[in-house]
């Protein structure tokens, strides 16, 4: 009787053991019921067509800080010094490839989900002030009205992945409140140019964050990890 | 003495300086960071240069700040990267930070310090090239050999997990050629390439880029040797299909030259135009709209009224002798003589269905098909008539529309269609008019005229009933109505002539009759109109003037009829006649029935009041029915 009621606990102790290092595994969560065909290939399909949003979204982004720097601030390394980091800084980022790695899908989807809608404000601000910009050349403008878009139709798009992946998750609502508009139109023209520097370079940083954070889940969700 | 030892001083001073120099030591100069490159997005590296080192032993540290930290580290590892380098492992990288990056070379005589130099991991990733690149001629069955190109990205590279996103490009080239022949493959690490020169010896390098990234270094060369047999490209068939085509052009072109109108017009034949018969396109073309309108019968447009146009028609007889049979398309000269019923807001004839108490309307409703032939032979139906009031079938419609009746015109050499449904048209509405006036015109002797009359009741009825039965006959029906109302010149010149005086009947005022009622087999029946004025009425009491319609004495053309409003004798006699006559004429009539019945009904039905013989209504409303 002793050695059955100790090899129950043994047992018992092992299944809770293994059962902890494989919650532990994030990686392998399957989406799909059964391996269905049409419910893989249709999150495959709203993956793929993410991550090219949010490919073109970033580099967007890059050209328009790249048209920017040469036009106005080349050379003027005042402004790479007195960077003061994006209002996006206070949502919980993974820093490297082993902490995104270990953060789980669902989290990570709320992840850049808030990005996104943290973005939504700064934008349309972005556009209206670009135009009170000295000579301001018309590929800044486009992209900025550009992105606009691409941001709003990544949210949708985000919105449509979790409701796949995660259908009974709660709505998320987390995002930074953007209060850099007033700095976005001083009078005094460095301390302008300044900021919107820094917040052209958040946005690229940003759009970064995203586009690989969404690969990662595309081939860790839709690819099973092997893209 | 003082002087001495300063000078003295001095100049041991300056022997130092002079001996240090001599030896070539100074304060470093300053190093600077030549650049940070990242191979996978998880470690990076920074190389340095270094300054003068002042002929001293210098030692060089390196240190960094990251974003929004206040804390200075010194460079973890200054080995793994090689020689004056820094290499940051995974534990000290973060992503989506910025780092501020400086070196400072120190030595006994001094220390200088670098630039800062900022960098964030995520833009400065350079991979290293694609690895095991594999070459290969390939000779599968049932298709032509290639070269076959495969290769794997690097190793420390984490493609699987989605981290980074490799894209491949390849070139190759032969060995002794100058140019490389650039591929770009995507994200596949294979290629084929099919054409090449036989016998040479190829080389080829690959490389690859991250998304967001640099492109790496070509790979080392790989070469290949392309077999003798190696397939090339068939010129000369390509030659002669070129050749062959380039003749086959030519001769189409000449063909086309030669015959070009004909063949054109043998493909796309020439789509016919719509004609309207009395409708001159050069009106249309001058845009002269109130001719062409006149053309259409319009009078006025807008329309000054629907009601009139609808079922409802009513017979105008003329009753003086130099009264012309007022042809009813000259509506805005009416004749003396006659009644302008039709003006007269109150009369009901010809109102039709709008606010006429007449029962055209209820008989819509009532009957199925062509009881209102007859109307409609006056008045088309037209889509635009109030259809509220009348849900009528859509025989109405069907009745010639192509095979225009011709019909005389008093005033236009223009045939014109039959009465179009629209108003103020010049036409003559009524079928009734033209029957009126032809009896005039033909002359004297009743009997011609009874015979026209005859066959026009056998055509009428003939149509009616095909109208009653289906549409399919509507077509023969129009051919005959057209043959017969064609021109035998005779009758044409009859009927071209209608403002001629004739001296055909002792015509009582013009009188109208009310059609009250239409059945399938084109029945008529007749109602006195009623008149509301007292003139009228009074005319319309006294038996002797009164004209009543008291027969239809013949249908001419499917649609007109024919009523005689003469004394009794005559018109009983008329009759009688033309009801003898026509059931033999009947015979080949396929309405016989109809015809037969129809005097039949007519006989008993017939009421002889005061001298005038007229059709009792209700009494065909029973037998129609």
């Amino acid at each position: 009787m002793e050695s059955k009621g100790s090899s129950c606990k043994g047992s018992l102790l092992l299944l809770l053991v293994s059962n902890m290092l494989l919650c532990k595994n994030v990686a392998s969560v399957p989406v799909c019921l059964n391996g269905a065909v049409s419910c893989e290939k249709y999150i495959k399909d709203l993956f793929d067509h993410a991550v090219m949003q949010s490919h073109y979204y970033h580099v967007l982004s890059t050209e328009m800080f790249k048209e920017f720097d040469r036009r106005y601030t080349q050379g003027r390394e005042l402004f790479t010094n007195t960077f003061n980091g994006c209002h996006t800084s206070s949502l919980p980022t993974p820093e490297d490839k082993e902490q995104a790695q270990q953060t789980h899908s669902e989290d990570l989807l709320n992840l850049i989900h808030s990005i996104l809608l943290s973005w939504n404000d700064p934008l349309y601000h972005l556009v209206s002030e670009v135009r009170g910009l000295q000579e301001a050349p018309d590929a800044i403008l486009s992209r900025a009205i550009e992105i606009e878009d691409q941001n709003r139709r990544l949210i949708e798009g985000m919105e449509k992945i979790t409701s796949q992946v995660h259908p009974g998750a709660k709505e998320n609502h987390i995002y930074s409140v953007w209060s850099g508009l007033p700095s976005l139109q001083m009078a005094d023209e460095e301390a302008r140019l300044s900021a919107f520097y820094n917040l052209l370079r958040c946005l690229r940083r940003d759009s970064h964050k995203i586009d690989n954070f969404l690969k990662l889940l595309k081939c860790r969700i839709a690819y099973n990890n092997n893209c | 003495m003082k002087e001495n030892v300063a000078s003295t001083i001095a100049c041991i001073l300056l022997l130092f300086l002079h001996i240090s120099l001599l030896n070539g030591e100074s304060p470093p100069g300053m190093p600077e960071i030549v650049s940070c490159l990242s191979p996978e997005k998880e470690t990076f590296t920074c190389w340095w240069k270094l300054g003068t080192d002042g002929g001293l032993p210098t030692n060089y540290t390196v240190y960094y700040k990251k974003e929004r930290e206040n804390i200075t580290y010194e460079c973890p590892d200054y080995t793994t990267g090689g020689p004056n380098s820094c290499y940051f492992s995974k534990k000290h990288t973060s992503l989506w930070k910025t780092y501020t990056v400086w070196m400072t070379a120190t030595n006994r005589l001094g220390s200088s310090a670098s630039i800062p130099y900022t960098v964030e991991v995520i833009y400065i990733v350079v991979p290293h090239p694609p690895m095991n690149l594999t070459l290969e001629v390939k000779h599968p069955k049932y298709r032509k050999p290639y070269l076959w190109i495969e290769w794997q990205p690097p190793t420390i590279i984490d493609v699987r997990s989605g981290w980074l996103t490799l894209q491949y490009e390849i070139r190759l080239k032969p060995e002794k050629a100058a140019e490389w022949e650039t591929h770009f493959a995507g994200q596949q690490t294979k290629f084929q390439i099919l054409s090449l020169h036989p016998g040479l010896k190829y080389s080829v390098q690959v490389r690859c880029k991250p998304d967001h990234g640099n492109w790496s270094q070509w790979s080392p060369e790989h070469s290949i040797q392309i077999p003798s047999d190696f397939p090339t490209d068939d010129t000369t068939m390509w030659i002669f299909v070129a050749v062959l085509s380039a003749a086959v052009c030519l001769i189409t072109i000449w063909a086309m030259a030669l015959k070009g109108s004909s063949l054109v017009t043998c493909i796309f034949p020439p789509v016919p135009g719509p004609k309207i018969k009395g409708f001159d396109t050069r009106l249309l073309e001058k845009g002269k709209s109130e001719e062409l309108l006149s053309a259409l019968g319009c009078h006025d447009f807008p329309p000054a009224s629907d009601c009139e146009d609808l079922l409802v028609e009513f017979l105008e007889v003329d009753d003086s002798e130099e009264q012309q049979l007022m042809p009813a398309n000259s509506k805005e000269h009416p004749s003396p003589g006659v009644k302008p019923a039709r003006l007269d807001p109150d009369s009901d004839s010809g109102r039709g269905s709008c606010d006429s108490h007449s029962l055209l309307s209820e008989k819509c409703e009532e009957t199925q098909a062509s009881p209102h032939t007859f109307h409609t032979s006056g008045v088309r139906e037209k889509p635009e008539t109030p259809e509220a009031n009348i849900t009528c079938p859509q025989d109405f419609q069907s009745i010639p529309g192509e095979g225009n009746i011709h019909f005389f015109h008093a005033d236009e050499s223009k045939s014109s269609t039959w009465p179009l449904p629209q108003p103020g048209q010049q036409n003559p509405r009524s079928p009734y008019h033209s029957i009126a006036d032809m009896c005039k015109l033909a002359g004297g002797p009743v009997g011609p005229i009874a015979t026209l009359l005859d066959k026009a009741v056998q055509d009428a009825l003939k149509y009616s009933k095909t109208m009653a039965n289906e549409e399919e006959e509507e077509k023969t029906v129009e051919q005959e109505v057209e043959s017969f109302f064609h021109p035998k010149p005779k009758q044409d010149t009859v009927w071209l002539l209608p403002q001629e005086e004739s001296p055909l009947i002792s015509v009582k005022p013009l009188d109208y009759v009310e059609i009250h009622k239409v059945n399938k087999d084109g029945e008529l029946t007749l109602l006195p109109k009623q008149r509301e004025n007292s003139e009228q009425t009074e005319m319309s009491r006294a038996p002797d003037s009164s004209k009543e319609y008291a027969k239809v004495s013949t249908v001419i053309d499917n649609n007109i009829l024919v009523l005689m409003p003469d004394p009794r004798a005559q018109n009983v006699a008329l009759f009688e006649e033309s009801i003898k006559e026509s059931p033999p004429s009947l015979q080949q009539n396929q309405s016989e029935k109809d015809l037969a019945s129809f005097p039949a009904t007519s006989s008993k039905c017939k009421n002889q009041q005061g001298g005038l013989d007229y059709l009792d209504p209700t009494c065909f409303m029973h037998s129609f029915h």
